[in-house]
């Protein structure tokens, strides 16, 4: 338990908004505000004050958006802006992850001359079946990694599903032997804004389970294995766009020849 | 502006001969033919009629013509098991699904059958045509819902059926506050009974090839892949029925021939490969409308686009909804002299509806399915086309369960001829309503045994919108205008007299 909770308070050390510099990580449990900006479809800004620093953060680039009746936890590295879109400072890369056990006041902000973001489809938008990518030889073993909002087994649009399918569609061309699927949880908890924070265990079972019946549905025939592991621990791969907790919370597909 | 005309209905566009042909049939065959019924009902598909179904059929409504074509057509229907009477009741699909009505029906029209028959066309079936089976059955009284707001009632198994393969254990408790029909409670029926009556307009089974297209093999409001059709390795949509009970054409079939139909037997292969053959092959929609054809001037509104055109395209990233009235947003100098100035005010009024659709954002709350798990946020902003998002028929390219709030309190229009639900949440509680949620119609949950999808009803295909009134699953908005009428005191959105209207109008012509 001490290693994981020590881990995390270096990277989640609590920092003022002026020692805050871009790529820092923040990190803060608060409830969320929405500012009514129209930017056209999707284009409302998301802001959450940091009680410990007293700054509030544009975090709307999160892949999972906030709910405005619940707290949220946030996780994200200081931007470099220009254009001040929403009115506070962003984080970008960041994520959002409501915690459904600490109600919040609804708020909403109106635009009050802040223009919001118009809305850009993500890199990670789900191929179409009329466009399929392909891949080519070699193939050999390889693991692929699909993420999690906290204590979460959803895998969420235009992330963790793009991500799930594009494996799929490499799996297929590759024809292994068999997939191994690992879900793991943050079990180890770590405090937060005074709270304390940890995913249940049963969460990393419930992710190799959604992540196994996916791959079955978009790979009928193939053997996949689940396994689950608690006590997950940040790793270093591009798509937990270098968010410590979103790295640990994830699962492993495993391809074996 | 055209007029309704009811007897008979004037042909405008359509090829006159298979019509005249199919009246004569009609006259010989009918088992409902008397001097009450006469050349009525040209406009009435009765089961057994042999009539012969043109490649081209056109009725009016109230908005102007709806057109019905037939890839393939004229068909003999003499024999089919769409047309004939192969149920224990007297119905057959043709019953619920009539032409004149865009492949649904409209409470008018089961009104008009009233009448015409002194309630006793098969329609009425007690089964699910009257309120309750065990209400008197020649009383009108004993079909207000029908008659009224055009709901057949839906009896579902409780708890849920195995569902693809699993069993469905409910995480959410269900009992009975207010029974006014006698059908959710008793020795018969009702949840302890396992058996829970709901009241549904019928879906309308034209243009099914975009109901039945996947664009993509994700389905983002569960966060899973879609599933696939044991038997064809096909995935599956999950926008046929409102509550998702059915994958294929197949299953509904089977489900509608075992309580719509009363059917003693199944329906054999054959049977079913010939139904789904026929509904493949019809394509429904606005051919005219107040400002007459909706394919003149470069519109490409009306069916025969639906018919060439590939379907699954999300609008966002291919064809725009509803684009096919963009020629209309500029009429030309030579169309104005051509045109009636209301025939000008119009067009141009469905091309802003059109953009209206597509652009004009609004605040989306506590709408599960959309405002839930898949990222958006709790609320966000956008406009129609987020969820009516497949190009030319405006239903949802992914699986379209969503919960509007038709059904369920405090959103849902005050009904109090139907059944009121007390859901009680096991575990988590409902992300909106709580643990105990108050629905006339839980929908989707019926189906999965989730809390979470208390309320959320399949989105539908909007073409031939015109002639099936009323609207929504359970009939509570008696048209058009009370479409948006109820978007704009669910979402608070703040439309402007005009982009009503408009919005009306686009709808018109669909």
């Amino acid at each position: 338990m001490k290693r994981p909770l020590i881990a995390a308070t270096m990277l989640l050390a609590p920092l003022s908004a002026q020692a805050q510099e871009v790529g820092e990580i923040v990190s803060f449990v608060s409830c969320p505000v929405y500012r009514d900006a129209d930017n056209g479809r999707k284009s409302g800004c998301w802001l959450v004050r940091d009680g410990g620093s007293g700054h509030q953060w544009d975090v709307s680039q999160s892949p999972h958006k906030p709910n405005w009746d619940y707290a949220v936890f946030v996780e994200g590295r200081v931007a470099d802006q220009g254009e001040d879109i929403c009115g506070a400072p962003v984080l970008e890369p960041v994520r959002t992850s409501r915690l459904l056990d600490r109600r919040c006041p609804r708020h909403m902000l109106p635009a009050e001359g802040y223009p919001g973001r118009v809305f850009i489809a993500p890199d990670r938008y789900l191929t179409s079946l009329a466009n399929p990518p392909e891949f080519e030889d070699p193939f050999g073993p390889r693991t692929f990694y699909a993420f999690f909002e906290f204590d979460r087994d959803f895998l969420v649009y235009q992330y963790s599903d793009f991500i799930v399918q594009q494996a799929a569609y490499w799996i297929e061309a590759a024809q292994p032997r068999r997939l191994v699927v690992t879900g793991y949880a943050a079990t180890d908890p770590i405090e937060v804004s005074g709270v304390e924070l940890a995913e249940s265990p049963e969460i990393a079972q419930r992710r190799a389970e959604v992540v196994a019946l996916t791959l079955s549905r978009l790979l009928p025939g193939m053997e996949i294995e689940t396994r689950w592991e608690t006590g997950s621990q940040p790793i270093d791969v591009p798509d937990a766009d270098t968010i410590p907790g979103q790295s640990q919370r994830r699962v492993e597909i495993a391809v074996e020849f | 502006m055209l007029k309704r005309v009811k007897q008979p209905r004037q042909m405008r566009f359509g090829r006159a001969l298979p019509v005249i042909v199919a009246a004569g049939a009609f006259a010989a065959a009918s088992a409902y033919a008397s001097a009450g019924e006469s050349a009525a009902d040209e406009r009435w598909w009765s089961p057994g009629e042999g009539r012969v179904f043109p490649e081209v059929l056109d009725y009016e409504n109230e908005h102007g013509t709806l057109r019905t074509l037939l890839v393939g057509g004229p068909l003999d229907t003499r024999g089919h098991p769409f047309f004939e009477p192969i149920s224990s009741n007297g119905r057959a699909c043709v019953t619920c699904h009539q032409p004149s009505d865009g492949m649904s029906l409209s409470a008018e029209t089961a009104r008009d059958r009233w009448d015409v028959t002194n309630g006793v066309d098969p329609l009425f079936a007690a089964y699910d045509g009257s309120n309750c089976p065990n209400l008197p059955q020649g009383e009108r009284a004993s079909h207000s819902l029908l008659l009224d707001r055009g709901l057949f009632r839906i009896q579902r198994q409780w708890p849920p059926a195995p569902r693809l393969g699993e069993e469905v254990v409910p995480d959410f408790t269900i009992e009975v506050v207010r029974d006014p029909n006698g059908c959710n409670s008793g020795v018969e029926y009702g949840p302890e009974n396992g058996r829970i009556s709901v009241y549904r307009r019928p879906r309308p089974i034209g243009n099914m090839k975009y109901l039945l297209a996947v664009g993509f093999n994700f389905d983002p409001k569960q966060g899973l892949a879609l599933p696939r059709d044991p038997k064809t390795g096909d995935y599956l949509s999950g926008n046929l029925m409102a509550d998702n009970r059915a994958f294929t054409l197949e299953e509904q079939m089977d489900d509608a021939g075992l309580t719509h139909l009363e059917m003693l037997r199944d329906l054999t292969a054959d049977e079913r490969d010939t139904i789904k053959a026929f509904e493949l092959s019809l394509f429904a929609a606005q051919q005219a409308g107040r400002g007459g054809a909706v394919d003149d001037s470069g519109a490409q509104g009306g069916p025969a686009v639906l018919r060439d055109a590939e379907p699954g395209e999300l609008g966002s990233i291919g064809f725009p909804v509803w684009g096919e009235f963009a020629a209309w947003e500029d009429i030309s100098a030579e169309d104005r002299t051509r045109l009636t100035l209301e025939q000008v005010e119009f067009r141009e009024s469905v091309a802003r509806g059109a953009r209206v659709f597509r652009e004009r954002t609004f605040l989306v709350s506590d709408s599960a399915g959309v405002t839930t798990q898949m990222g958006f946020g709790n609320p966000f902003r956008v406009a129609c086309k987020m969820c009516h998002n497949m190009t030319r028929m405006g239903n949802d390219v992914a699986p379209g369960q969503v919960d509007l709030g038709t059904t369920s309190l405090p959103f849902a229009d005050h009904f109090d001829d139907l059944p009121l639900f007390r859901i009680t949440c096991l575990n988590d509680p409902h992300p909106y309503y709580g643990r105990e949620i108050l629905t006339y119609d839980p929908g989707f949950a019926l189906s999965t045994g989730r809390c979470a999808d208390v309320g959320k009803i399949t989105l539908q295909s909007m073409r031939g919108l015109a002639s099936r009134a009323p609207y929504f699953s359970n009939g509570s908005a008696p048209d058009l205008r009370a479409v948006i009428d109820y978007y704009e005191r669910r979402y608070n959105i703040g439309y402007t007299e005009q982009e009503k209207q408009d919005l009306v109008n686009l709808m018109s012509v669909l």
